[in-house]
């Protein structure tokens, strides 16, 4: 069950997407500089950072439980 | 289909996915104008929306997929069901984050009991319930049915929560996309909705595959340990012979 091309594993290279993906989402901070001061835009920058970074961190976090799920199971195929 | 074909296409969807995924951010924070009165905050609007859809389509699978599990019996159709329904609490999950953090600022309170928000609420509940019922019963058989039973009443609650902004007086907006006329949005703004629906939708198919794929592989893993177990002899298998 194993992939042939350990290198090209596709789940691996699918969660190293995803890693990347969440460190886009950290993009609200860009926006900042955009935008006039003051601590009300700032609250705003918070809940688009934080509405952008739980919706990653569910995602990401399903993506692993896959992945955990999938290691076990091949090992005990493999077994 | 077979488990390597399935593993492919879920891997194969996901880097569309995410390639739609850098697309869109890029789009949300770097392209897509601000709206007027809201501002920043309106942007949550493209992460809330296409996470909506994601889930909605996600239980009508488990629905689809349980009714016909209930008419054939077929193992496979119950793994795709449990697999679409961990995908549907978690985008029902950020459905439930991300509007609140909307709303703290658009309305100036964290939740308020408006139909839209109790009967999503209900709808996670709902399929909270369709895990517990897998776990309640020893027979695997029965709490897989009980389960398809909970997967089809719950989708029914999705209609419901289309409709109740048009049906009850209610605090949330009314639709902006799926409209009867078309999508009232500004053309940057409807494209940038369509990149993330489609974003979040090949991602939710891919991880949805994966985890279907595993859910056959640890099926096939059960059968053989099984297997394996009456095959070897009475003493190995702890049974004491006189």
């Amino acid at each position: 069950m194993k992939s042939s091309l350990p290198l090209l594993n596709p789940m691996r290279f699918l969660l190293s997407c995803l890693l990347a993906v969440i460190a886009l989402s950290l993009a609200p901070g860009l926006l900042e500089a955009q935008a006039p001061a003051g601590a009300r835009q700032m609250r705003h920058f918070w809940h688009v950072f934080a509405a952008f970074g739980i919706a990653w961190i569910l995602v990401f976090g399903w993506a692993v439980s896959i992945a955990r799920r999938l290691a076990r199971v091949e090992e005990k195929l493999n077994r | 289909m077979s488990l390597r074909s399935v593993r492919w296409a879920g891997a194969l969807l996901g880097f569309a996915g995410v390639a739609l995924t850098v697309l869109f951010h890029w789009q949300v924070f770097f392209w897509v104008p601000t709206e007027a009165s809201m501002g920043i905050v309106q942007r949550i609007f493209y992460i809330h929306l296409p996470a909506a859809w994601v889930a909605f389509f996600a239980f009508g699978i488990v629905a689809l997929c349980s009714a016909v599990y209930l008419w054939l019996g077929e193992e496979k159709l119950d793994h795709a069901a449990r697999s679409a329904a961990e995908g549907g609490m978690i985008f029902t999950t950020i459905v439930l984050t991300s509007g609140p953090l909307w709303a703290r600022l658009a309305w100036g309170t964290w939740w308020t009991w408006e139909p839209r928000l109790t009967l999503t609420l209900l709808l996670w509940f709902i399929y909270l319930g369709y895990f517990l019922v897998r776990s309640s019963t020893e027979n695997r058989e029965r709490s897989r049915k009980f389960a398809a039973v909970v997967g089809i009443v719950g989708a029914l609650n999705i209609p419901l929560i289309h409709m109740s902004v048009l049906w009850f007086r209610s605090l949330h907006p009314q639709p902006v996309v799926a409209r009867t006329d078309g999508p009232q949005l500004h053309p940057d703004m409807a494209t940038t909705v369509f990149t993330a629906l489609g974003a979040w939708t090949l991602v939710f198919l891919s991880l949805f595959l994966l985890r279907y794929g595993v859910a056959r592989m640890e099926a096939e893993a059960e059968r053989l340990e099984a297997a394996e177990a009456s095959a070897r002899p009475l003493g190995e298998q702890g049974v004491v012979t006189p």
